[in-house]
């Protein structure tokens, strides 16, 4: 009764939640560890000049596979404790941007439709009849077309598309670096709960049978 | 039932003795993460090693220094003060003096008292710790008072002729 | 060795016989179901809030400039940090799924009733203060939605008639939410629980005093009440394993599905959220209050609608045993309320609207109406039951109970 109307109210919320994101484009984000490794690079080269990742340390960098000297190569001269702090200070983003540009770290989950948010905003970019670059996603967006979207002809766009993505899996794993580790636990928490409760359930048996 | 009684209690005992085992290992394993949660976070053990630039530290003059949180004591020391280190064994903790240095003019400790904890104070002949009286020379070796040890030697190494890296 | 060990205790203390008295020889229905599992479920929740809360606090900063900063330090830097977190996340709905489902239990099943209102009672006090404890820790992660709820939900006391603007001013130490609401709001999370373990050992001496309710509503003959333990210590353990396979299965693979987006942005004082919901916990009060144009009004009507359930020994006029298992209307009438209830939250959850807000109101009014007939619809139906002639099966139970009472007249 109460459980089921709890499971109901729950995919009532799920359902919610999937008709705000008419708008995003619903790609599937490729987590394989070259391609977090590719997106690290685009992220560190193309959004690290006006947004900071500030919960993010270039150590954090070793987990994803680079070798030490590849994150020194990507640090910039930054110690390997440093975060990834944008190298435009803030008060000149705010000068230049109107507000400092945000912080990317947990980006991924700090929007509706996570991941899909931040690969349709980067793949939303259009000319707009003036010239103009407007994005659909973000009318009036102040953030330049980074990655040259609106400009690009098809062949151009195929390979934006999969920097997209994979700059979009970087974030993903900036936003939650322990998810691995929390999912392989998960599975030895499951299974051992499951032999747990397998076992509680023949004692509780075994007891009860006593009753006849 | 009746002439099942025995090996029942005797299936139960097991698969009671099995559960509680099962059980109480995972109460066990279920305590570490908190048990943990409370060692070095990862951003404290990761800490940075610390640079420190010899040219301004005159002859007979300390610098001291913050590593991980710890002061440590980079003194300059003159040729008399290697001297006489050089001929005395220390105290209560003998060790010869070359062993607890890389370049003999430049002594590099960590400035925490091996007794208890509190940070000695730089004297002509080395160090005297004012919490309960231990004597250090300028090899950082105990001389007198309750400290057991000398102090520490952390690791270091030199980036340049004047500057050293600790950690 | 042990045993004199336990002698020696049991001079300066009632060790043995209390175990003996509250476990090994207390006295419980036989036929309790797995519905009866869920308040030993709450107690667990409940040791598990204040554990994983203690932890959480020796790394928490319950500062504006710092909080954000601190709970991602938690999640990133401390060994475990992220686990210690969701468990407590997770926990704190778990904890409100777990005391919800007790409490459709004691409605369907009429545990309410005399003599167990004071149970009900404190139960209810309990449900508050766990409310209460819910609404400041939801403050402390200083993400948008944190600040946005706590914002809104203090503005409810500018409410109250003639000092409604101190009030408010009092309750947050500062014009708006700020610093200081923060650290209060730290303080009085961390006091809370204690308040709810007092509480707790109320109910539970209530319950070793009156003895558990069942589903057939009535006192049992001894040969159906057997000893709490190893019957239901075992029943218990194994629905706690059932119960720990779903929470960790969302806690390990679904940690974020009860935290909104947008706190996964740090506070901003000066920009509203575009859509802020509460926790869905609070969904069908929040609906409520909303249904009602008037503040004060809104504010009042949520007040009443959890109240409400306190009147429920009054409320309910029938003799019939066994809650809703021998009363069709009754049933019928619990199983619209928990749709009407599900409705409310639905509600809560849109943005306020035309159509969603004349279904808020709509399920609002359902919703007091549900209490308010049910005095009527008790009486009613128990004369309609009692005309049509009763399964004799039932009429054998309302017999064993009704016979040494004074029969009072129907109205
Ligand atoms: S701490 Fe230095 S002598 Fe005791």
């Amino acid at each position: 009764m109460s459980l089921r109307m709890f499971i109901c109210f729950i995919s009532l919320l799920t359902a919610q939640a999937a008709w705000g994101e008419g708008a995003l484009k619903d790609v599937e984000i490729d987590h394989s560890p070259a391609a977090l490794r590719r997106g690290a690079a685009t992220v560190t080269s193309v959004c690290l000049p006006c947004h900071s990742l500030k919960y993010l340390h270039y150590r954090d960098l070793l987990k994803l596979g680079f070798s030490p000297e590849e994150v020194t190569g990507l640090s910039m001269g930054n110690k390997p404790e440093a975060a990834l702090l944008a190298l435009m200070p803030p008060d000149i983003g705010e000068q230049t941007y109107g507000r400092v540009p945000p912080d990317l770290s947990l980006m991924a989950k700090a929007r509706e439709g996570g991941p899909h948010y931040t690969y349709s905003l980067l793949t939303g970019f259009y000319q707009d009849k003036t010239g103009e670059t407007n994005n659909h996603l973000y009318p009036s967006i102040r953030m330049p077309d980074i990655l040259g979207w609106s400009s690009a002809d098809a062949a151009q766009r195929a390979v934006l598309e999969t920097q997209a993505n994979e700059a979009t899996a970087f974030l993903v794993w900036a936003a939650d670096p322990r998810a691995a580790e929390r999912k392989r636990l998960g599975y030895y928490t499951i299974a051992y709960l499951v032999l747990l409760t397998g076992l509680l359930y023949l004692i509780k048996r075994k007891v009860w049978a006593r009753l006849g | 039932m009746a002439e099942d009684e025995g090996v029942d209690e005797k299936r139960r005992d097991f698969l009671l003795t099995v559960t509680g085992t099962v059980g109480v290992a995972g109460i066990a394993a279920a305590c570490w993460p908190f048990i943990s949660s409370m060692n070095p976070t990862l951003d404290v053990q990761t800490q940075s090693n610390t640079e420190v630039d010899l040219s301004g530290v005159a002859a007979g003059a300390t610098r001291t220094v913050a590593w991980r949180g710890k002061p440590v004591f980079v003194v300059h020391r003159t040729p008399q003060q290697i001297a006489a280190m050089a001929q005395s064994a220390g105290g209560k903790d003998p060790a010869p003096d070359q062993a607890r240095v890389q370049e003999p003019q430049w002594l590099v400790v960590v400035g925490i008292c091996t007794h208890l904890g509190c940070v000695p104070n730089k004297t002509e002949e080395g160090w005297l710790c004012p919490c309960h009286g231990s004597v250090f020379d300028n090899s950082g070796r105990v001389l007198q008072g309750p400290a057991p040890r000398n102090l520490e030697v952390p690791p270091y190494h030199f980036a340049a002729t004047d500057k050293i890296v600790i950690g | 060795m042990a045993q004199r060990l336990i002698a020696w205790i049991d001079q300066r203390f009632p060790l043995t016989s209390f175990i003996k008295r509250e476990l090994t020889d207390y006295l419980t229905p036989r036929n309790l179901s797995y519905w009866w599992n869920f308040g030993f479920l709450a107690g667990f929740l409940l040791m598990l809030q204040i554990i994983s809360g203690v932890f959480l606090a020796m790394h928490y900063k319950p500062d504006v400039n710092l909080a954000f900063d601190s709970v991602q330090h938690i999640m990133r830097e401390v060994n475990y940090g992220w686990l210690i977190r969701y468990l407590h996340s997770t926990g704190a709905s778990a904890f409100f799924v777990v005391v919800y489902i007790h409490m459709a239990r004691t409605l369907y099943y009429g545990s309410y009733r005399a003599p167990r209102e004071l149970m009900w009672w404190s139960g209810q006090v309990l449900l508050i203060l766990l409310m209460a404890s819910a609404f400041m820790g939801y403050l402390l992660p200083w993400g948008q939605m944190s600040y946005w709820g706590a914002q809104v939900i203090t503005s409810l006391f500018g409410a109250t008639p003639l000092i409604g603007d101190e009030i408010v001013l009092w309750l947050r130490g500062d014009f708006v939410v700020g610093d200081a609401t923060l650290n209060r709001f730290f303080a009085l999370h961390y006091l809370v629980p204690f308040f709810i373990v007092g509480m707790v050992i109320i109910h539970l001496v209530a319950l070793h005093h009156v003895k558990s309710s069942n589903p057939s509503g009535i006192n049992l003959a001894d040969k159906d009440n057997i000893p709490f333990h190893p019957y239901f210590t075992a029943k218990d353990l194994f629905g706690l394993g059932v119960f720990l396979i779903i929470f960790c299965g969302f806690v390990f693979f679904a940690p974020e599905f009860f935290i909104e987006a947008a706190n996964n942005i740090p506070a901003n004082p000066l920009q509203t959220p575009p859509h802020i919901v509460p926790e869905w916990y609070f969904l069908p009060f929040y609906t409520i209050l909303r249904a009602i144009p008037d503040t004060l009004g809104g504010v009042v009507a949520m007040g009443l609608s959890i109240l409400i359930f306190a009147a429920m020994p009054f409320l309910d006029r029938s003799r019939i045993p066994g809650g809703a298992r021998f009363r069709p209307f009754y049933r019928a009438m619990f199983y619209i309320f928990m749709v009407d209830v599900a409705v409310l939250a639905y509600v809560g959850s849109q943005p306020p609207g035309g159509l969603t807000f004349k279904i808020g109101v709509a399920a609002t009014v359902i919703y007091f109406a549900a209490f308010l007939t049910l005095p009527f619809l008790s009486r009613w139906e128990e004369r309609w039951l009692r005309a049509r002639g009763l399964p004799p099966a039932l009429q054998a139970l309302l017999d064993s109970e009704t016979e040494p009472k004074p029969r009072r007249e129907a109205r």
